[in-house]
């Protein structure tokens, strides 16, 4: 079988998100089951500047075949007034002003939308949703089109110019059962083949270092949370509710932040902005961690509260995002907040109750293994490929609108 | 599991302080840790635990600490959760129904917060004045839509309690009815749902025939082996499934065991999404239902006296599927029968 992945960025300098997926599933596909795989991506590294930085042309990564085009425009800045306006009211956006956010937002890149369509592959998976080579290559391949969305609940999924991305996927695929529920909710999609699938975890790369002395913090207790540090991730909110915590119940307690440095944290002593650490040091850092936080209410998937979970370290989500909090609720591993007082409650609970971290931790473990484990879900995946294969490609004139 | 308390919490912190809460962290998996107890607390116990404590701290976090906190959460929490729901949209209203005439003053260019500082106590009082007609304007609109939320929730609770939709007496691969219902759906153009499909017999049955089939069925225990096999199940309520099907998607559609237990009005727009989502062509419906006499008969499944629904008769199917071609077919024993309707 011949699948081609289409993904705005693509390499190992992207951590996380939906590139970093895509990867993965790419991977996997030629690792384990021979998959001919190939990535149909952009020279860029920035999501928002799209910015080329790698050489155009073909290459070979773990096996894969990748194909990068250097994008004619990247983000514009008029695209920020536009947006700015669209999130008013997102459902009211004309297909037009869509159709413009699409390609203000970029990477604009009709040469990678022309190469897909010609590239012969038996099968095409985009991956994300949200961006102009999914949003235009889509409705015009000629083969059997799977979508993973990686969708939140973000205003750009309430565009009316993504009903056609949707409508013209033959299956879909997606992380949870909560990202289905959302894109159900505002897609009319639910008579698609889909498949509920998620992500497998890495091995475990640590070294058995403290954690503690690689953050420079000693032998004291801390709490980490791993992933961009980022206003849109919770990131500042997270250190903000800590401080207010630490205020209230003094002692050693640390907060850990660990990943690149987006937005700017302000100087604390109990906050510890680690930036980006090697695997070996980052599982070191989770594995000695009293809990690991996920901020984050925009997160589709969340391999780090999995890899938590691979360390038996309980969890403490972002009660709103729908795909930690169904991990935390469907595993029983992992609590969540939705206020600083419940943060408060929360934290000082988890810090004082160890029998209760390791209720959660233990639980938090056994649900990756039940469900996350590499090998069975990329055999899950291939015959769902399989079977997208043999269902064939959906004739546009099919179609029919939602209601 | 009892609540935590407050001397455990303050020994925890005297562990955190001396370095003993916790071992630093070792490469060996955790298989080879400390043995963890065997089981813990439901999260649900914990939670609640959790909130009578939220209860309890709240009286005790500064009003405008916890506010600029919570505005802070809510500035990038998703759009569903702004405005999925009523509660959800008071709470942010709530949080951000106080006006602080009183700006920050912070400046990271030298002199900066002096200036500041000038211009807001020059200007306090006249912004104080305006924020205050806002706030009280904030507060009105707020007090307004929480009796509007307590009025809705008089309503909701005069109401029949919203029992999900039993399945009833669903059948199974060697049930009388399903060598008619294959034959008509096996010719229908486009996918055929099954709802509910338990675990899959019948979607399985009608993907060896070459049909195009998937299942949903609410109960999601069933499911979950029947998911690994290969054929597209979900767990999903039948009508919340069918209000994300585009309209005009399926080429068919079987309902068995649905029908019967949906109260009157879920009926109704069931019905109606029956006439939306099947194909505006050629399409089949099958139902398999119980008979009204079986419903009401003594030995009737515990569904019966539980659901608030009843089974429809098939002369109400025929009125209601003017303009289709209908067949029915009755079991031998009276208990239940099968429609076939084709447009």
């Amino acid at each position: 079988m011949r699948v081609a992945f289409v993904t705005p960025r693509y390499g190992t300098q992207i951590m996380g998100g939906a590139e970093s997926a895509a990867r993965m599933l790419a991977e996997h596909l030629v690792a384990e089951c021979g998959a001919d795989v190939e990535v149909f991506t952009t020279t860029a590294l920035d999501h928002v500047t799209w910015q080329g930085v790698l050489d155009p042309g073909d290459s070979e990564l773990h096996g894969v075949r990748v194909h990068r085009f250097t994008p004619t425009s990247g983000r514009d800045t008029a695209f920020y007034e536009l947006d700015t306006r669209l999130r008013l009211g997102p459902r009211h956006a004309t297909r037009e002003e869509g159709d413009r956010w699409v390609d203000l937002n970029g990477p604009v890149i009709p040469a990678l939308v022309d190469a897909v369509c010609d590239s012969g592959a038996d099968v095409v998976a985009f991956y994300p949703y949200l961006y102009y080579p999914t949003v235009r290559a889509i409705t015009k391949v000629p083969i059997p089109a799977v979508l993973h969305p990686a969708a939140h609940d973000e205003p750009a999924l309430y565009f009316p110019v993504f009903r056609q991305t949707y409508e013209r996927a033959d299956a879909l695929c997606y992380h949870t059962v909560a990202e289905r529920s959302l894109v159900q909710r505002v897609h009319h999609v639910a008579d698609r083949p889909q498949i509920v699938l998620g992500l497998g975890v890495s091995p475990d790369a640590g070294t058995g270092r403290p954690g503690g002395e690689i953050l420079g913090i000693g032998d004291r207790p801390y709490v980490v949370s791993v992933g961009r540090v980022d206003d849109h991730k919770g990131s500042t909110m997270l250190a903000a509710f800590f401080r207010a915590y630490k205020a209230r119940h003094p002692g050693p307690l640390a907060l850990a932040l660990v990943g690149p440095v987006v937005s700017r944290i302000p100087p604390h002593p109990d906050v510890v902005v680690a930036g980006p650490l090697d695997e070996a040091d980052k599982w070191d850092v989770v594995g000695g961690a009293l809990a690991s936080v996920s901020p984050s209410a925009l997160e589709s998937f969340s391999l780090v509260v999995l890899e938590a979970w691979a360390r038996s370290v309980p969890v403490l989500v972002n009660a709103t995002c729908g795909p930690t909090r169904e991990h935390a609720e469907r595993s029983g591993g992992g609590l969540w907040f939705e206020s600083f007082a419940e943060f408060d409650a929360v934290l000082d609970r988890l810090v004082a109750d160890r029998a209760l971290r390791r209720a959660l931790g233990t639980r938090g473990r056994a649900y990756l293994d039940a469900h996350y484990q590499w090998p069975v879900l990329i055999r899950r995946y291939a015959r769902f490929l399989d079977d997208v294969v043999a269902r064939g490609r959906r004739r546009a004139p099919a179609l029919a609108m939602s209601g | 599991m009892t609540p935590p308390q407050p001397h455990d919490a303050e020994q925890a912190r005297t562990e955190q302080a001396a370095g003993t809460e916790e071992p630093p962290a070792t490469d060996e998996p955790p298989a080879t840790e400390e043995p963890a107890p065997a089981d813990g607390p439901s999260l649900a116990e914990v939670m609640a635990e959790i909130d009578e404590e939220v209860r309890r701290r709240r009286r005790e976090i500064p009003a405008r600490l916890e506010r600029e906190l919570d505005a802070m959460f809510l500035e990038y929490s998703p759009m569903g959760s702004r405005y999925g729901d009523l509660g959800a949209a008071l709470r942010m209203l709530d949080a951000a129904v106080f006006i602080d005439p009183v700006v920050p003053v912070a400046s990271e260019r030298p002199a900066g917060a002096v200036v500041k500082k000038g211009l807001r106590a020059a200007s306090l009082w006249y912004m104080g004045y305006v924020t205050h007609q806002v706030s009280k304007f904030a507060t009105a609109v707020s007090r307004t839509l929480h009796l509007v939320d307590n009025q809705l929730q008089e309503i909701h609770r005069a109401l029949p309690p919203p029992l999900p939709a039993p399945v009833v007496a669903p059948g199974d691969a060697t049930s009388w009815w399903v060598a008619p219902a294959l034959d008509a759906l096996v010719g229908a153009g486009g996918r055929v749902l099954h709802a509910a499909c338990g675990d899959g017999w019948l979607v399985r049955a009608l993907r060896e025939r070459g049909a195009d089939a998937y299942g949903v069925d609410p109960r999601g225990e069933i499911l979950d082996t029947a998911a690994f096999e290969g054929a597209d199940l979900r767990e999903d309520p039948v009508l919340d499934h069918l209000r994300s099907v585009a309209r005009g998607a399926l080429g068919g559609l079987c309902l068995s065991g649905v029908v019967e237990g949906l109260a009157p009005a879920a009926r109704a727009e069931l019905l109606s999404l029956l006439g939306s989502r099947l194909s505006a062509g050629p399409a089949v419906l099958v139902v398999h239902s119980m008979s009204l006499s079986a419903w009401l008969a003594d030995d009737a499944p515990v569904e019966a006296d539980l659901a608030l629904g009843r089974p429809l008769r098939p002369s109400t199917w025929r009125h209601l599927l003017t303009g289709w071609s209908v067949e029915v077919y009755d079991a031998p024993s009276g208990a239940d029968y099968l429609l076939v309707a084709r447009r």
